[in-house]
């Protein structure tokens, strides 16, 4: 019993140890706020511990563990509706110490990032920044492969498009010469 | 600057600085929650975590460093190591954020030498927070009130002052009241609370006459005083509600001692840190029954006031 104990422990921490990058920073750039971000890693990683017998093996696990992340974020944004009110009142001023400023090149990204709908954005940064597949997209949206794949090409293009508009030259790009963008007007994606 | 695909892929959040701190409160959060689960437990649904009142800086959660960084949880495997006093006190942290969350109160403390450095008392309730310094109460700007969305300050001759939206007050002249109400902000809520427990090391218990329990242990300076900015060319670290930090809590490699009692009812009453001759201690009360502040009334527009300046001075 102690064996195999130790070797469900074993398994998680080395899940632990290859997946949590990812997904804490999926979280971070997904949840609305630090904390829900917090929360919904620990959550994730309660029902990886909770479920590792049913969890797959190797790179499948890190989608099972984004499918669950994005499940656990949403339940978050549906629990805390009632608390918009608050959240506008609190949270509007974010502190500027807390919010590290983003440089020009990531100011114009991050603008970019939000003429996107949250469905482009979303399905875009699984691929760019969390490096998945189109089929691995598609198991955490829970959609075909085939809409993942024509997903991430609209969102491509559109963030193409939209980083062109604000970004024409490389000297002319708004969020060069614009200081609006990195004084806070920027949102987290 | 190509298409933006580069960029794009520059802006990952992994490659900020900070994200391997942010991994490492996930471990300690991902301890703590598993410590506390009930042994055995492999339900396939749980509550859903319950809403902190306030948010902590998304810089930390999305902030990133190395792609391949590896945070061995330790001890969250080991049989004796997880032991009951960790489960109980990840208990006490969970049950007291849960009551936190609605209203509470929270007094700081801070000494040096057994002198009196610094005082707050915060209160809040319904979204709204009042904080005012019991150790300057004369001087303006000792009692700051966040209601509705509106910041109320007393200024030196005891009237109140609508200050307006938080984020116009001060800009880029030290310690704005935005600031401080961010850090009060998540320090109010959960998270500032799970973290400082989630992370205790060398974790041992006492039980007093009174039914108390005192939980003594060891925590990172670094997961006590964060980072909150930069100033004079220095980054500067803050403890929880407000108090830059010195000496060698400053440090973020420093363990210093810090014990949490819990009352009867195992909520969170104090949580006190030591280091060198400082101690730093937030007792909460009334978790969850504070009334919530209320504006001031006869307050004057600071707005109003700058006005007639204007037009005085004309």
């Amino acid at each position: 019993m102690k064996g195999t104990d130790d070797r469900r422990r074993q398994r998680f921490d080395a899940l632990f140890a290859a997946y949590s990058p990812s997904i804490v920073a999926y979280c971070g750039w997904r949840a609305d706020s630090a904390s829900d971000a917090q929360d919904a890693v620990a959550e994730v990683f309660l029902a990886a511990w909770r479920r590792l017998d049913e969890l797959p093996e190797g790179d499948a696990a890190r989608v099972w563990l984004y499918a669950t992340a994005r499940r656990v974020l949403a339940n978050q944004r549906r629990s805390t509706r009632r608390r918009e009110a608050l959240r506008e009142r609190l949270a509007r001023e974010r502190s500027p110490a807390a919010t590290e400023s983003p440089g020009a090149e990531e100011a114009s990204v991050r603008a970019a990032l939000m003429q996107l709908g949250p469905r482009d954005r979303e399905v875009l940064l699984l691929s760019e920044w969390e490096d998945l597949a189109p089929a691995q997209i598609a198991e955490v949206l829970g959609c075909l492969t085939v809409t993942a794949r024509g997903r991430l090409h609209r969102a491509r293009r559109r963030f193409r498009n939209a980083f062109e508009s604000l970004c024409g030259g490389d000297d002319e790009c708004p969020a060069h010469n614009n200081d609006r963008l990195l004084r806070g007007e920027h949102q987290h994606v | 600057m190509s298409d933006g695909f580069d960029a794009l892929r520059r802006a990952n959040p992994r490659a900020r600085t900070g994200f391997a701190e942010s991994i490492e409160v996930a471990a300690e959060a991902v301890r703590a929650r598993i410590a506390a689960a009930p042994p055995g437990a492999t339900s396939r649904r749980r509550r859903v975590p319950r809403r902190r009142l306030v948010g902590i800086s998304m810089a930390c959660a999305s902030a990133a460093a190395g792609a391949a960084v590896i945070v061995a949880l330790g001890s969250l495997g080991g049989g004796t190591s997880i032991g009951s006093a960790h489960a109980a006190l990840a208990s006490a942290a969970g049950v007291t954020a849960s009551s936190a969350e609605r209203s509470g109160t929270a007094t700081v403390r801070i000494t040096r030498d057994g002198e009196a450095w610094g005082s707050t008392t915060v209160r809040w309730g319904q979204g709204d927070v009042a904080i005012r310094r019991e150790d300057r109460p004369e001087q303006a700007g000792a009692l700051m009130l966040l209601v509705d969305g509106t910041v109320y300050g007393v200024e030196h001759r005891g009237e109140w002052l609508d200050l307006g939206h938080p984020g116009n007050i001060d800009p880029d002249s030290g310690t704005t009241p935005a600031e401080y109400l961010a850090a009060v902000r998540e320090d109010v809520g959960g998270a500032t609370l799970r973290r400082l427990t989630g992370a205790m090391r060398n974790l041992s218990r006492s039980e007093r006459n009174d039914g108390s329990v005192v939980y003594s242990g060891t925590v990172s300076a670094g997961l006590i005083a964060r980072e909150r900015g930069f100033k004079a060319g220095q980054h500067t670290r803050v403890l929880p509600f407000g108090y830059v930090a010195h000496g060698e809590a400053a440090d973020p490699d420093s363990q210093l001692r810090t014990t949490v009692t819990t009352g009867t009812d195992r909520v969170v009453r104090e949580i006190a840190v030591r280091w060198g001759t400082w101690r730093y201690t937030v007792t909460y009360d009334e978790l969850g029954t504070t009334p919530a502040p209320v504006a001031p009334e006869n307050a004057k527009s600071l707005e109003d006031l700058r006005r007639q300046q204007l037009r005085g001075e004309r």
